[in-house]
């Protein structure tokens, strides 16, 4: 047996060693939870946000907005162009999630 | 028995049956190799992963064309977000010391043998923890879970040799670490 060989016996043998342990499995009843948590949770990691970080969300809109549209007038621009710019965002915003929950009902949805 | 392509058609066209019997027979397998990334540390959150990848898989179930088989494509997924959740978790800590568990199999000389032999599990499961993830998914899989190389490769997505020589490579690194840090593997 050359060295090399001598040396991959010796680590195989370590790593059987040291890595068994218990196998661990799933528990019982996991499929049905799997199944019956479809029905519930939105896809794409999507959590709705909690009370606090609406507001916070909703603040930092509303300030960017106004600061947006203050800036451009200040540049001359006519305030249809504010609009469109400072409101083609927010009308986004609020559509896609109506979009998506639309999408959902369609044959895929779970019962 | 239906297969897989068949349950997934029948999926596609809103038959929730089909869905829980590609759980059924994938659940198992998606949870070894959730666990194979995370290691035996993190066993509840692989568990979380393997009920996230089903729930991914559903949502995504559409857009899936059948181009390869449907265990390969849930089977990226699954060790995607294992590797995702993994740089997560790897700072929190684990729910069982992986020394401890380790020491269910090691055998008991005399206390100084048993320090040493302690010490060098610990720099053992360090240098493991420093490879790369489809080495160290490869290494559990085999070693600890037990999986053939034939399933490891299925799980890996990746042919039977590129498994052997990813255990291979694994030992080698695995042997050079523990050679530098002054242990031997005898």
């Amino acid at each position: 047996m050359t060295e090399m060989e001598s040396r991959e016996t010796g680590i195989d043998a370590l790593l059987r060693r040291t890595m068994a342990a218990q196998i661990p499995h799933l528990p019982a009843g996991f499929d049905e939870r799997v199944v019956r948590n479809v029905g519930r949770k939105p896809g794409r990691g999507w959590r709705p946000l909690d009370r606090s970080s609406r507001l916070l969300l909703a603040g930092y809109g509303f300030v960017s907005m106004v600061t947006s549209a203050i800036v451009m007038r200040s540049q001359g621009l006519g305030w249809l162009a504010i609009s469109c710019t400072t409101l083609t965002p927010l009308v986004l915003a609020v559509t896609r999630p109506l979009w998506r929950a639309a999408r959902t009902q369609g044959p895929h949805a779970a019962s | 028995m239906e297969s897989d392509s068949e349950l997934v058609a029948r999926m596609q066209s809103g038959d929730q049956e089909a869905f829980t019997e590609l759980v059924c027979r994938h659940s198992a397998r998606v949870f070894r190799l959730a666990v194979s990334v995370l290691g035996k540390e993190f066993v509840p959150e692989a568990e979380d992963v393997a009920q996230e990848v089903f729930l991914k898989a559903h949502h995504a179930i559409a857009s899936y064309r059948g181009q390869g088989e449907f265990s390969s494509w849930i089977y990226r997924i699954a060790f995607n977000h294992a590797v995702n959740v993994k740089s997560r978790v790897r700072f929190r800590r684990p729910h069982a010391d992986e020394t401890l568990l380790h020491g269910i199999a090691t055998p008991r000389p005399g206390p100084e043998r048993q320090a040493e032999t302690a010490q060098r599990d610990r720099a053992l499961a360090e240098c493991i923890q420093t490879l790369p993830e489809v080495y160290q998914s490869a290494l559990r899989l085999y070693y600890w879970l037990g999986a053939p190389v034939g399933e490891t490769a299925e799980l890996l997505g990746v042919p039977e040799n590129t498994v052997k020589s990813y255990l291979r490579r694994a030992r080698q690194l695995l042997e050079g670490m523990l050679r530098e840090r002054g242990y031997s593997c005898d």
